[in-house]
């Protein structure tokens, strides 16, 4: 179920702050967060984040089409090598 | 043989069934367009006159995306959504359910035929 028009969309505040700050300043560095709930809005377009999946910070350089969708689907939580396959013994690892 | 939005031709059916054989014109639609053309939709497609059918056309060509157009809006959704990498556009690229489904079991439709692995319990190698 979509959110409540009424509230606007979901925006971590420290998040949305330190995006503001960033703009004043000439120098544009990667922001770390783990608000992985947070909606992408028009603010964060050309901006480097680097979202938490549980492990390491995954780089998402945001653009205008991302706008409306949140952080954490960008950063892919699980990794998945693919199936082992029993003729060659080897792992097919085509989409690591 | 009315033809409506294209290539669609439906015919002895009465038209607000006939209607949903466009792509894109569901039961919902189907009896809107025909209120906004103010034509009885449980009349035969057959028993239309060429002015109702092109009042018909001119409304759905007017308000609706039909046919290629949809089709291709909907090819060019999915596209976007693999063009920035998301977590959907990730599901389409695998051919994996993408709004959360299980994937232990089930997921067919997504998923295709059953590849049988050999050597899996109770599969004779």
């Amino acid at each position: 179920m979509g959110r409540s028009l009424k509230k606007g969309p979901y925006v971590d505040e420290k998040l949305f702050r330190k995006v503001e700050k960033m703009s004043q300043a000439t120098r544009k560095t990667p922001i770390r967060t783990w608000a992985r709930a947070c909606t992408v809005v028009p603010e964060f377009v050309g901006y480097t984040f680097q979202v938490h999946n549980g492990r390491t910070f995954f780089d998402v350089f945001c653009t205008e089409d991302m706008v409306g969708h949140r952080l954490g689907e960008f950063s892919p939580t699980r990794t998945f090598r693919g199936h082992t396959n029993k003729k060659e013994g080897i792992e097919a690892g085509q989409k690591g | 043989m009315p033809r409506i939005a294209g290539i669609d031709i439906p015919e002895k059916k009465k038209i607000r069934y006939g209607l949903r054989y466009i792509f894109g014109i569901g039961p919902k639609l189907a009896d809107d367009v025909l209120a906004k053309a103010g034509i009885d939709g449980e009349r035969r497609a057959t028993d239309l006159t060429d002015q109702e059918i092109a009042q018909i056309a001119s409304i759905i060509d007017g308000s609706y995306i039909v046919e290629g157009a949809l089709r291709r809006q909907v090819q060019q959704d999915i596209q976007r959504l693999k063009d920035i990498r998301s977590y959907r556009g990730d599901r389409h690229r695998r051919g994996l359910p993408v709004r959360g489904q299980r994937t232990r079991c089930n997921a067919r439709t997504r998923k295709g035929k059953k590849k049988t692995v050999a050597g899996k319990k109770g599969v004779k190698g």
